[in-house]
């Protein structure tokens, strides 16, 4: 081909068409987003739209009743209180725990990449798994109260740990050797390096990463289901084994009323696990921006 | 007069199946600068991690053979790596100060040995590593700033100013002036200079310019052998081997 | 009652153990390299000494004391007055139990009264003497551990490796979680199994559990149009929705998007994926099932039902996109520079880049994300219950009603049935194909991105 030939018509034309079809591309990405994102707005405008009405001092600190007017949330928010306690009490410790084991001090042997195939595994198995693990184990083999905190934090607890030792892991991977190297170099054994240095350093990775796995225990509600926290609450609880409903299966129940009356109700209730929500993974983002180290 | 603070007899260090040292006999004496000089990969940082055993903390190292500090063996069941460390201090390539105060990295290791009886006594501890390590002036208003916020030749003097506090009786520095400009490195290398008085010394540098400039003895190694060993002036005038001839002449590098 | 007072008085005395024997070390401290370790590290040997023990036995007497004491009220004389037969005597016993335990409650049985008072006398005497037990092995350890203390004695070594016991056994909690699940739903849906063919579980197409009509049982519990269900709204049509925007979305925030633009757009794409699924199931059977329906109608369907395939799967689609997103996000960036850089040194434009170049280089990565997103679909619960309906059907048809095993699940397990019925265990039987299907895509998968990442590093 020669020089001209990129002047010619053919080749103008050629060219053209191909910055059409660049730009297409790109209006197609861009398209997409925006799509997704629309259908974001529309589901928080009709939840607002339905719900905000409802948000009084009535709802925000009733419980749950067969008449929508006096129907409130504040049952259930606390027994989404309590089960979130029982689930952190379990899952951060044991969580962090696993993660300082495989991180820092696990042989590599066979045995130890079973534990670390099965935490993946752990983390992508479906949750109402888990409910069928729960209501198997902790209602019908140790007799432990159905429909309560204790037994819906269990079970959320071990659906949350793999999470918490995942991004433990990698908060821990995160602090570079050389903190290591000096503490071992005055001195320092394994566990006090460990302790002291690197576990610090790499707590705020493992919080952002323990307010995430709360967050989606928190909006849980297939696990829930299989141990019975389906039941009609109308009273807060008032300790773990008390029988309680959680938030999403409050808005769960709601939805199933027929009277239309409930419609205000549920989109209210959403309104108020999503801003527990966006508080929760703002807590997380600050927490990452703030304290996260460049290395 | 010198007397041999450590003594390696026929140390070999595997990685895995891969032999890194091959047979490696040395003494380092008390009082004086011993450097190891090589060609990059050639396993004096290698040994001289042996001799604190910071190479346990790599999975699949292995030393077979000897090290004795003042006769005793440190690879012995009943030698506590641990302490260890807190008598053969180490310096590292890179500055690496804890993310903490300038106060909290230099009393850290004094706290967990408990060399400390109270809060004067840290305190003067601090201020004597500080001071040894000639930051103290620069420092001493700001104790309470991050390590991590200082020049990365004031933070290498900070690490060296760590490693003092617990009161070493060797001190391993492995290229401290690397990743160092050449105002910092002379500063450092005074410092080295002065605290030879108190510890025995051992540095690892590429650079033989300042082995010859610092240390009294030199060794040589090449691919993972100790090639020669004397005194630094016989090494860099008069070697004694073709090779390391070679490599202070510039052959190879 | 008693028990939990000791369990008090051991940690009381574990911290007092603490003290002393740390105040005991640093007597013999005479300065440096005196001493093995610090006199902390003795102070938490001691502490373990006196705790673990003693918790252990505590743990012991808790678990053999309930049948202590019903030998215990069995031999007292009230107990002669007691029916003999079980059932009865089972619930006269439970309630008198409770009447022990709260004195407020009114007796409904006079022979559960009767048995209050030997049951408090038998709990507090083998309260006392466990309590007792229990502080003698707190006290007998904690001397043990105090002799310890000796300059040379290694208590940091001690400590450390019980230290390290505890992040051991933290880390085999995943193991036993994977083995509780595998367990449990291999033992219940054994059970299903003793009564169904598993061949007509999964080759059967009728589904009808609650029915009991039939010859054979098995016949009701042909899961296929649940199966069918399941691949059609979670890896068919949320599919269709969530690829493409999905994998768009991430070519235009990883190669078109200004780095400010990216950083906003990015996050709120996430937020699609934090929201709750009883969120996404509300909306679905709210806004977007009715709009189906009258949709349906519009192009001539007769009697569209409000529940559809088509609501469900498309909203299940837009949970998904974040997901899909992420994923095709991560294998973008891990196809090197240099790739994308040729191909635009020759002078083609980045869309042709991208489709000629780094899509086929990513394409395992991205792949692999599509087979995650899959598992992740066909294991969502809470949006097919709202909005996919029940009936168990084989049909094409978008706008037919759909059910799908994660909807059976929740079906056969809630509302009050028998646990041992076919009809319940079934559920588990259910669960274990989940189990098994989500864990194959998941193990395929993370081999492929692994694959896909050592490719390129």
């Amino acid at each position: 081909m020669s020089k001209s030939d990129w002047n010619s018509p053919e080749a103008v034309k050629r060219l053209a068409k191909r910055h059409a079809a660049e730009r297409r591309f790109k209006a197609i990405g861009l398209g997409a987003i925006v799509l997704s994102l629309a259908f974001l707005a529309l589901l928080l405008f009709i939840m607002l739209r339905n719900g905000l009405g409802g948000l009084d001092w009535t709802f925000l600190s009733g419980s749950d009743s067969t008449d929508a007017s006096v129907a409130g949330v504040w049952g259930a928010a606390k027994g989404s209180l309590l089960t979130m306690l029982v689930t952190l009490l379990i899952s951060f410790p044991m969580g962090v725990l696993a993660a300082i084991y495989l991180e820092e001090f696990a042989p590599r042997k066979r045995w130890i990449e079973w534990v670390e195939v099965s935490i993946n595994n752990l983390a992508a198995v479906p949750s109402i798994i888990f409910g069928l693990l729960g209501l198997a184990v902790f209602i019908n083999t140790l007799n432990m109260p159905r429909s309560s905190p204790l037994v819906g934090g269990l079970t959320l607890a071990l659906m949350t740990m793999p999470v918490i030792v995942i991004s433990g892991r990698n908060a821990i991977k995160a602090v570079p050797p050389s903190i290591r190297e000096a503490a071992y170099g005055i001195g320092a054994s394994k566990v006090q390096t460990t302790f002291h240095h690197v576990l610090p350093l790499a707590l705020p990775g493992i919080l952002t990463g323990t307010i995430i796995g709360m967050a989606r225990a928190l909006g849980e509600t297939a696990p829930l289901l299989m141990i019975g926290m389906r039941a009609f609450i109308a009273t807060p609880p008032d300790s773990l084994t008390a029988p309680s409903s959680v938030l999403p299966m409050q808005i769960f129940l709601w939805s199933d009323e027929i009277d239309k009356a409930f419609v205000q109700n549920t989109s209210a209730a959403i309104i108020v696990l999503l801003v527990f929500l966006l508080a929760m993974n703002g807590i997380a983002i600050y927490l990452r921006n703030k304290f996260e180290v460049r290395w | 007069m010198t007397e041999t603070k450590l003594t390696a007899r026929n140390v070999d260090v595997f990685y895995g199946q891969k032999k890194a040292i091959n047979d490696v006999s040395i003494d380092i004496d008390n009082g004086l600068v011993t450097a190891f000089i090589g060609p990059s990969g050639c396993g004096k940082s290698t040994f001289l991690r042996t001799l604190n055993r910071m190479n346990d903390t790599i999975a699949g190292a292995r030393v077979d053979g000897q090290i004795l500090l003042d006769g005793e063996d440190i690879y012995a069941a009943s030698m506590d790596a641990v302490a260890l460390r807190a008598r053969v201090g180490m310096v590292f390539q890179k500055p690496n100060p804890f993310p903490k105060s300038i106060y909290e990295n230099i009393a850290y290791g004094p706290r967990i040995h408990g060399l400390a009886a109270s809060k004067a006594d840290m305190d003067r501890i601090v201020e004597s590593a500080l001071t040894k390590a000639g930051l103290w002036e620069e420092v001493k208003d700001r104790l309470t700033d991050a390590g991590t916020a200082l020049s990365g030749g004031q933070q290498q003097r900070l690490c060296i100013a760590r490693a003092i506090a617990v009161s070493p009786e060797v001190i391993l520095m492995d290229e401290p002036c690397s990743a160092l400009d050449p105002i910092a490195t002379a500063r450092i290398e005074e410092l080295i200079d002065e605290l030879k008085e108190s510890f025995a010394i051992v540095i690892v540098t590429h650079s033989m310019q300042q082995a010859a400039r610092v240390s009294q003895r030199t060794a040589f190694f090449h691919l993972g052998s100790l090639v020669e060993y004397g005194e630094t002036d016989q090494i860099f005038t008069n070697p004694r081997e073709t090779r390391t001839k070679d490599y202070i002449t510039g052959r190879y590098g | 009652m008693i028990l939990t007072g000791v369990l008090l008085a051991v940690l009381g005395l574990g911290l007092v153990g603490w003290f002393a024997a740390r105040a005991r070390a640093r007597l013999l401290y005479k300065g440096r390299g005196s001493m093995h370790s610090m006199p902390t590290y003795h102070g938490w040997h001691m502490a373990l000494w006196i705790l673990v023990p003693a918790l252990l036995a505590w743990g012991v007497w808790q678990a053999i004391m309930p049948g202590l004491v019903n030998g215990a009220v069995f031999a007292d004389p009230a107990a002669a007055t007691l029916p003999t037969d079980p059932m009865t005597l089972g619930a006269v016993m439970s309630e008198a139990y409770n009447l022990a335990a709260d004195p407020s409650a009114a007796a409904f049985n006079p022979e559960a009264q009767a048995m209050v008072e030997p049951i408090r006398a038998a709990q507090t005497r083998f309260g006392l003497i466990g309590a007792a037990l229990v502080l003698v092995v707190a006290i007998a350890g904690g001397g043990y551990g105090f002799t310890r203390i000796r300059p040379d004695f290694r208590a940091r070594t001690q400590v450390e490796r019980a230290v390290l016991a505890v992040l051991l056994i933290a880390s085999l909690m995943a193991i036993l979680t994977t083995f509780g699940i595998v367990a449990s739903l291999l033992f219940e849906a054994g059970l299903f199994f003793k009564d169904v063919s598993p061949i007509a579980f999964l080759t059967g197409t009728h589904w009808s559990p609650a029915s009991t009509s039939g010859t054979d049982i098995s016949d009701n519990f042909g899961a296929v149009p649940l199966f069918w269900g399941t691949i059609y709204i979670g890896a068919i049509i949320a599919m269709i929705v969530a690829i493409p925007l999905g994998l768009m979305s991430a070519i235009y925030l990883t190669q078109y998007a200004a780095p400010a633009a990216r950083k906003w757009l990015k996050p709120m794409l996430e937020i699609l994926a934090g929201i709750p699924t009883v969120v996404y199931g509300y909306f679905a059977a709210l806004t977007v099932a009715p709009l189906i329906r009258d949709f349906a109608a519009g192009i001539g369907m007769e009697n569209p039902s409000t529940e559809s395939a088509l609501a469900a799967g498309l909203v299940m689609g837009v949970m998904i996109i974040p997901f899909v997103s992420s994923m095709a996000d991560d294998a973008l960036a891990a196809v090197p520079r240099a790739m994308s850089d040729g191909s635009l040194a020759l002078g083609s434009t980045r869309s042709e880049t991208i489709k000629k170049v780094l899509l086929p280089a990513a394409l395992p990565g991205i792949v692999a994300g599509v087979m995650l997103a899959i598992s992740r679909a066909i294991g969502e619960t809470m949006i097919v219950v709202m909005a996919a309906g029940a009936a168990a059907r084989l049909s094409a048809n978008p706008f037919d009603t759909m059910t799908t095993v994660t909807y059976q699940i929740v079906q056969m397990l809630t509302g009050d049935q028998e646990f041992n019925s076919p009809k319940t265990l079934s559920a588990f039987a259910l669960g274990l194909v989940l189990f098994v299907v989500t864990l194959i895509l998941n193990i395929v998968a993370l081999r492929v991105v692994k694959r896909f990442r050592e490719a390129y590093e």
